[in-house]
């Protein structure tokens, strides 16, 4: 796994400070995960190895780690399709059953829908599912679909639907019967920024509404685009939880950030590492990130003007979830 | 069970009527191939069950006599109504081998010339005393000739019909030989002996079917056929009902479902629900072309018998085994093709033990034996019983109650399975 140079980031028993930094109380916890064991039949390695995580009540919570890292299997425990070896799994202080299983909404990581029922007809039958009748069912249909801004394809087969309006099917089909609490599997995975960006419009108003949303994913940059608080899993165990802002902080250097206003050419990189006084340069996607003095700086926007591209944000010392990540995982995996 | 989930069952059995009735090849699948189905075999081999041995078969009489043996046979053949009788005394022996090779006549009598003078002849030395080994006129020999490829019964009753035929025939040269001796002997110019067919010694023989007992009885083609069918097309719907619930599973909606703690019993019930309904109406579709159809282009009609509610216990019976079979294999198959290819082979072999693909009552007694481990012959069992023997509901209830149970067994596992978690 790639590993940036130049930054070094503490392991987790290293970081005190930002680990569980809610106070892990009942009144505050709202999903716990205690001591969580699960292998499944046929396997060496445990997926989840007591893992022990809570989330806040109206937190919007991240669940970051690469495949196999136990995330989906967290998820599943959730919604009481996976029973944990060892450990517990509550929810406001009570174990999973009907009566929890109703107030959570899941979207899979898959859009769960039927593809030969319409957008209305697919929202109605789950609506029909969860207990939703008559005026109140219409309504809520109605909602959802004027929520994923597909109700000018409504009555159109799903089947017909491009990858991104069928992503916000699936997503507000677990919104339909207004859950406490969203689990989302990789929501985003493959779909065009236009849908993506309404998604996370959405995700913010839920938050803000007071829904609790767990959000498993891949992509770094929407984790800290969404979310209060994170953990990070790797093999199955949890490596680092804490919110998003101090973990970032933890990490603070002398690391140089700049957002350009697009993708550098190759021939850039080239030039910067050229640059005397620029180390450790990373360039991903637009963001170029590098060990500078603060002298070096005008060279560096010079550099950038010549190459055809403007700096549009600057800042030293920020770290990001995505070096974070794949220094911890990278340290896990070597580790294992 | 509460008055949500029972509204969340509706809602299941909606979607999945939706969901099939926008496959309109699944509709054609469904209804259409099997009563095509039922219709094609019934026809094809409408003359290879039952009582009609030799049904509409073409029986050429090359009759060189022309006289009482000739008219005696000729007689004994039109009797029958199975067979097509054309008469051809002008033909060769040679041209009517080659018309019997060709297949335009299944079987061929070949009456020699002077059969009937020389019939008589011998009547007269045996009637004068003379030793029968001693009669120079030998006895007067008629042959059969038949198509190699039919069946050896079918030659044994025309044998037996012609040996009944001559029999007749001699009895009557006899008597008009011992009328002639009798008046020679008498000194009498007019002595009539009584016709054989007025002294009815014997009545004829007269046949009773009994119902109740199983087994040795030849149902027709369309009595075999019409319930075997519909079996097989039960049993095959399986195909797409699991096929469908592992697309679910692979969709996620399943998962979903599971994860909105929609009770088992709604989502198997769902699709149990609709595809017991389909299986119905298959029924009534190819039952009601075998009795309607079915006469109309020439096959047998098939008698539904005096107890619909038996053939409804049995249908339905069937059709729950059938679709508990199916959800088993879906909740145990882990790819569509796994489902598919497993459910055809295991259909298939449950078929043709259970004598849908080969009648119970032509297989060897072992086989027979082996044939109470298939639902199928357990389904088909009861509805020859209805047809064939005109059984009751009181008689098809075994039957009804295995295939009932097994669908249960099956359901039950099935159910655990879906319920379990990791």
């Amino acid at each position: 796994m790639r590993k940036p140079a130049g930054h070094t980031i503490q392991p987790p028993d290293l970081l005190p400070d930002v680990m569980n930094p809610t106070p892990n109380t009942a009144a505050a916890t709202f999903l716990a995960f205690d001591g969580v064991v699960k292998a499944y039949p046929g396997t060496r390695r445990r997926a989840l190895d007591g893992v022990t995580l809570s989330v806040p009540r109206g937190a919007f919570f991240g669940l970051l780690g690469p495949n196999g890292a136990g995330k989906t299997t967290l998820l599943s425990m959730l919604v009481g399709r996976i029973a944990p070896d060892a450990g517990s799994v509550r929810v406001g202080g009570r174990a999973i059953g009907r009566e929890v299983l109703a107030t959570i909404g899941m979207s899979p990581q898959e859009p769960a829908i039927y593809p030969t029922l319409s957008a209305r007809e697919n929202l109605e039958y789950f609506g029909r599912m969860q207990g939703l009748r008559g005026a109140h069912l219409k309504e809520r249909v109605q909602f959802c679909l004027d929520l994923a801004e597909i109700s000018d394809a409504a009555d159109r087969r799903v089947e017909q639907f491009s990858g991104g309006y069928k992503r916000r099917l699936n997503l507000v089909i677990a919104l339909i019967h207004e859950p406490e609490i969203l689990l989302l599997d990789e929501t985003t995975v493959a779909i065009d920024p236009h849908s993506r960006s309404l998604i996370h419009q959405r995700l913010r108003e839920l938050h803000a509404s007071g829904v609790t949303i767990v959000l498993s994913t891949h992509y770094m940059e929407e984790a800290e685009q969404l979310c209060q608080e994170i953990a990070i899993m790797n093999h199955g165990r949890l490596v680092i939880q804490g919110r998003v802002e101090a973990l970032l902080a933890a990490q603070a250097n002398d690391t140089l950030v700049l957002m350009l206003d697009r993708e550098p050419p190759l021939a850039l990189l080239a030039r910067l590492q050229a640059t005397p006084g620029l180390r450790d340069v990373v360039v991903e996607g637009r963001r170029i990130l590098a060990s500078a003095s603060p002298q070096r700086l005008g060279a560096l926007l010079e550099l950038l003007r010549e190459s055809g591209v403007e700096a549009r944000s600057l800042a030293y010392g920020g770290g990001s979830l995505e070096q974070m990540f794949l220094n911890l995982t990278g340290a896990e995996q070597e580790a294992a | 069970m509460n008055l949500s989930h029972f509204a969340m069952f509706l809602a299941s059995v909606w979607k999945e009527m939706r969901v099939i009735s926008r496959d309109r090849l699944a509709l054609v699948v469904f209804f259409v191939m099997p009563v095509l189905f039922v219709l094609i075999l019934s026809l094809a081999l409408r003359d290879a069950f039952g009582e009609r041995p030799g049904a509409g078969f073409a029986v050429l009489v090359a009759d060189a006599d022309g006289g009482t043996v000739g008219q005696a046979v000729v007689e004994a053949l039109r009797g029958n109504p199975h067979l097509r009788l054309v008469l051809g005394g002008h033909y060769s022996e040679q041209d009517i081998r080659q018309a019997v090779r060709e297949g335009r006549y299944k079987f061929a009598v070949l009456i020699p010339a002077e059969a009937s003078a020389r019939a008589r002849r011998r009547v007269a030395d045996i009637a004068a005393g003379v030793p029968a080994d001693l009669v120079m006129e030998p006895p007067v020999e008629l042959r059969l000739l038949s198509d190699p490829a039919l069946r050896g019964d079918y030659r044994v009753v025309l044998e037996g019909g012609l040996n009944l035929a001559l029999y007749a025939a001699e009895m009557k040269l006899a008597r008009l030989q011992l009328e002639k001796n009798l008046r020679a002997l008498m000194g009498k110019a007019a002595l009539t002996l009584p016709q054989p067919n007025d002294v009815h010694v014997f009545s004829p023989v007269r046949h009773e079917s009994v119902s109740g007992g199983r087994g040795g009885q030849l149902p027709t083609s369309v009595q075999q056929n019409a319930p075997a069918w519909t079996l097989l097309a039960m049993f095959f719907l399986t195909v797409p009902l699991s096929v469908s619930f592992i697309r679910e599973r692979e969709q996620g909606s399943l998962f979903r479902l599971q994860a909105m703690a929609v009770p088992s019993w709604v989502v198997l019930g769902g699709k149990a629900a609709l595809f017991f309904g389909i299986n119905q109406i298959q029924m009534a579709l190819i039952l009601a072309a075998s009795v309607y159809v079915l006469p109309l282009l020439g096959g047998d009609r098939l008698d539904p018998g005096q107890h619909p509610t038996a053939l409804l216990l049995l249908g339905g019976s069937a059709s729950l085994a059938a679709i508990g079979f199916g959800i088993l294999v879906a909740l145990y198959a882990r790819t569509a093709e796994q489902a598919t290819s497993f459910s055809a082979a295991a259909i298939m072999i449950m078929a043709a033990l259970g004598g849908v693909l080969v009648p119970k009552a032509v297989m060897p007694l072992f086989m027979q034996q082996v044939s109470v481990v298939s639902p199928l012959a357990w389904g088909l069992d009861g509805f020859l019983e209805v047809f064939v023997r005109g059984g009751s509901i009181r008689d098809v209830l075994p039957d009804a109650a295995r295939l009932i149970a097994f669908s249960a067994l099956c359901h039950g596992i099935a159910r655990l399975r879906y319920e379990r978690r990791i």
